[in-house]
């Protein structure tokens, strides 16, 4: 090795270490972590800010994710079906009959958030394949916008609706509600289709056997940044206010 | 070859420089959020098969509707006679709907009958006729139980089917 391919190595060496320092410097910066003093002992904490949502329906919880607290990639999460509590015991769900269905969210994280829910309604086969030859219009899930919720009309399709909370949901509390009934149309049972082949005419019923399915996902974003951070995870444009309300752009 | 050994030299702080730049890219995009879902539903079914069964005697037709299988049914029945007969009509849970029809007044479950039978007797027959024989046709109709919004079941006769997915 000649002398000159020496003092390459070294610098080489040198810079790797250099890189090696400003990595763990980076990780160190990136963590935010603000120690609180918490008694006369002087012994220290990490407060870490936790992010969490729970859709309740009818006052109850149905399904939750949670950052837990200092571990923010360990979630707490839960799940129950939608609709599952609607009709009483011993009963079978009927067309036409409305049945309460309040729909909530609850900041259950650490941090005030904004939330977004998106409402999808829809008809499956006895396979669970969606139908979508079937209208989703016979579904009626009342939606109850203006009471803090408003809808993004450019999103919105028969099937799926996009609702935004205009306020900030601090920690802890629960949103107005955006949907309040559920009714399926009493007419299906008379929706037909008749074909005829070689003089005989078949009637099917096209809603025999089909399962209609609501599926609602919600979504909550931190208000620090707020404008910045919708558009990131949620990939739409929003005004924010001073007040902390937004709209859509 | 000197160009070489520069681009030699260069490469593997250049690529450090682009893995730094790309770590601390991470946390300035990183923002938190969350989510949650749920779904759920219910199968609905409309097929529904029902038969009548007859019996006489004593100059009296005694009708019972069947559901067989399917959803819940109202039914109602009535029969059909020469005008010289007279047919009067009787049975528990029956009323008059004074369009000629009988109406059974409880939805008949799959599996169930009416509970009492439609009777109809059957008077004032010629004597003639008597011997040579006559004839008393009964129908019947069963239409799906719908409820009304706070639960109440009800009927429809006169809903008519919707075509609307004719091909």
């Amino acid at each position: 090795m000649t002398k000159k391919q020496s003092r390459t190595g070294i610098r080489t060496v040198l810079l790797f270490l250099f890189a090696a320092v400003l990595l763990v410097v980076g990780g160190i910066g990136t963590a935010t972590a603000s120690p609180l003093i918490k008694s006369e002992y002087y012994s220290g904490g990490v407060e870490m800010y936790d992010i969490g949502v729970t859709l309740c329906e009818n006052g109850e919880a149905v399904s939750s994710r949670n950052y837990t607290k200092n571990e923010r990639y360990v979630t707490e999460e839960s799940y129950a079906p939608l609709l599952a509590t609607i009709v009483p015991e011993g009963e079978q769900f009927h067309m036409g009959q409305t049945y309460s269905e309040v729909l909530t969210v609850k900041n259950t994280g650490n941090i005030d958030e904004y939330v977004r829910a998106t409402v999808y309604k829809y008809w499956m086969d006895e396979n669970g394949k969606k139908l979508t030859t079937l209208s989703p219009d016979m579904i009626d899930l009342n939606l109850v916008t203006g009471s803090g919720w408003i809808e993004d009309e450019t999103l919105s399709t028969t099937e799926r609706t996009v609702l935004y909370y205009r306020e900030i949901l601090p920690i802890g509390e629960e949103t107005q509600a955006f949907s309040d009934t559920l009714t399926v149309s009493g007419t299906l049972p008379f929706k037909v289709t008749q074909t005829e082949k070689d003089g005989v005419i078949t009637t099917k019923y096209d809603y025999e056997n089909v399962t209609f399915q609501i599926e609602v996902h919600v979504d909550a974003v931190q208000t620090h940044n707020a404008a910045a951070a919708i558009k990131s995870a949620w990939g739409c444009d929003v005004t924010v206010y001073d007040d902390g309300t937004l709209s859509i752009s | 070859m000197n160009m070489k050994k520069a681009m030699k030299k260069w490469i593997l702080p250049l690529l450090v420089m682009v893995l730094l730049l790309s770590a601390a890219l991470k946390p300035a995009l990183a923002y938190f959020t969350t989510y949650s879902w749920a779904k759920g539903g219910y199968t609905v079914h409309q097929e529904s098969r029902t038969k009548i069964e007859e019996d006489f005697s004593k100059w009296t037709k005694n009708i019972t509707v069947t559901n067989t299988e399917g959803e819940p049914v109202y039914v109602r029945a009535r029969a059909f006679a020469g005008s010289a007969y007279a047919l009067i009509y009787s049975g528990d849970g029956w009323s008059d709907g004074g369009d000629g029809w009988w109406y059974y007044a409880s939805p008949v479950a799959a599996g169930e009958k009416t509970a009492s039978p439609l009777s109809v007797k059957i008077e004032n027959i010629p004597k003639a006729e008597m011997d040579a024989g006559f004839n008393v046709a009964v129908v019947y109709e069963s239409t799906r139980v719908q409820y009304s919004a706070d639960g109440t079941p009800f009927y429809d006769f006169s809903q008519t089917l919707d075509r609307g997915g004719e091909q």
